[in-house]
This record gives C-alpha cells, sequence and structure tokens, in this order.
C-alpha cells in the first residue's frame, strides 16, 4: 500500500517549488503575484501536514490574504503604467553570475545538511514543553495561546510597536509633496 | 513511514535558493519583493519542520514573528516603491542611484 504521507509530501513538495520558480521566470508581475500566492498556499498545506494548524490558517488568512492582497494592488496600480517587458539588460553578466551563486548556494546548503548532526531524542522537549503532550490535552491553538502570551509576551508587544512604525511609515511615505 | 525532517530541510533549501537567484536576475523592484517574501517563507518551513520534530511551540512562535514583521516589511517597502515610481515614472533597479525624493 501507498503511503498517503509520503505520497502528499512529494506531490507538495513538486507544486511548491514548481510555484516558486514561477514567481522568478514569469515576465508579467501579475503572474509572478498569482505563483507567490499559490507557493503560500501549499506551504500552508505543508503546515497542516507538519500538524501546525493555527499557523496554517495564519499563513492563508494574512500571508495569501493581507500581504498579497497588497501586493496585487501595487502591481495592478503600477502596471498600467509601466512596460510591460523589462528593458534590456545593461549588465549582460549578471544572469551567468546570478545562476553560479545560486549553485554555490544549493552546493553549500546541501553540504551543511548531509554533513550535519542528526536530531536524536535528547534534543527533544520533554515534560511540561512537550507540544504534542499540550496538544493533546488542551488542542493545538491553545498549546500555541499560551506559549505566545507566556514565555513570548515581550516579542509579542513589541510586535504591536513594530506595527504602528509600519503604519506611520507607510503615510509618511504615501502622501504627497 | 514518518518523512525525516531533512525532507522538509531539503524542499526549504530549494525554496529559499529559488528566492535568491530572483532577487539576483530580476531587475522590476516588485518581483524582487516577492524573491524576499519567497525566501522568508522557505525559513518558516524549516522552523515548523523543527518545530513538529523537536516536540516545541517555539519554532511557530518565530514564525508568527516572521509573519508580523513580514507585513510590516512589505508595508513600508510597497510604499516606497510608490514613492519612487511617482518621483520617476519607471521602475528598474539598474536606474535607482540615487536615495534623493
Amino acid at each position: 500500500m501507498i503511503d498517503f504521507q509520503l505520497v502528499s509530501f512529494f506531490v507538495l513538495a513538486v507544486a511548491t517549488v514548481a510555484a516558486a520558480i514561477g514567481v522568478i521566470t514569469f515576465r508579467n508581475a501579475v503572474h509572478s503575484a498569482l505563483s507567490l500566492i499559490l507557493t503560500l498556499l501549499f506551504l500552508a498545506l505543508f503546515y497542516l501536514q507538519l500538524g501546525a494548524m493555527f499557523i496554517a490558517v495564519v499563513q492563508i488568512l494574512i500571508y495569501a490574504g493581507a500581504i498579497m492582497v497588497l501586493f496585487l494592488f501595487v502591481v495592478t496600480m503600477l502596471a498600467s503604467e509601466a512596460r510591460d517587458t523589462e528593458s534590456p539588460d545593461r549588465i549582460p553578466w549578471q544572469r551567468g553570475i546570478a545562476a553560479t551563486l545560486g549553485l554555490i548556494l544549493v552546493g553549500a546548503l546541501s553540504y551543511l545538511l548531509f554533513t550535519g548532526t542528526a536530531i536524536d531524542a535528547s534534543a527533544k522537549a520533554s515534560g511540561a514543553n512537550s507540544l504534542s503532550l499540550v496538544v493533546k490535552t488542551q488542542g493545538d491553538t491553545q498549546a500555541f495561546g499560551l506559549a505566545l502570551f507566556h514565555g513570548f509576551a515581550f516579542p509579542f508587544e513589541v510586535t504591536s510597536l513594530l506595527i504602528v512604525v509600519a503604519l506611520l511609515g507607510a503615510m509618511v511615505l504615501g502622501r504627497k509633496g | 513511514m514518518s518523512i525525516p525532517v531533512s525532507w522538509y530541510l531539503i524542499v526549504s533549501a530549494i525554496i529559499f535558493t529559488v528566492g535568491v537567484t530572483g532577487v539576483l536576475i530580476r531587475r522590476n523592484p516588485l518581483i524582487i519583493f516577492m524573491s524576499i517574501e519567497l525566501m522568508l517563507n522557505a525559513v518558516n518551513l524549516s522552523f515548523v519542520a523543527f518545530s513538529r520534530f523537536l516536540d516545541s511551540v517555539d519554532g511557530q512562535m518565530f514564525v508568527f514573528l516572521v509573519l508580523t514583521v513580514a507585513a510590516a516589511e512589505v508595508v513600508v517597502g510597497l510604499a516606497i516603491i510608490v514613492s519612487i515610481f511617482r518621483t520617476r515614472r519607471d521602475i528598474d533597479v539598474d536606474d535607482m542611484n540615487v536615495l534623493r525624493g
């Protein structure tokens, strides 16, 4: 019998990478944005497969929803006036260098992945910190909320400051004159 | 059988590399921005995979904070791009060599 988890992993992996490559290869910025939405939705499915329900829903709501609406809004606003195609390249060796650097990065990352230390059982959280235990007794979102408002309360509050600064920055940059 | 954590890390590494390559080869700042989002999401996938395999909720917390920072970053970045477009009527990163508005 074919393992459903294994099959869904490979289908998702191929789909996600294909959509990600689409983001950087489409000539039209709107197509790139749609491809990015697809990538983000596939990643949300990955999160579901990994048991992170809350993160998957937040990914769809905030990333595929809010952030990408903002992206599409700006892309369509600028695309009506900008040229469809990019102007001819003034740095002819750019693509060759970029491909070389990308291959070096793939090599370095896979070297690290295949020579690094494997995660053993001693690294896992245990007792009250165990995620699976909290999820089993209380639920996934409850486990997330408990950690957010106990261990991560300060970063959470700093986040609100960051959002206010970003709001003000967008207003200052966007105003006329 | 359960899927080993390294497979998720490989997918994450591939998506991250695609994002890096996008930043290097594209000259439309909007698509460069989307490539940065790709890189952020590749790292998020690693975080969630580690959260699952280390049986700890901390990885998911980091993903949540990355999401928030990404939202703030997109808002400011798109405002900058719109403001550049308003003064120059053209968006190509090879032409952008002054910071003056």
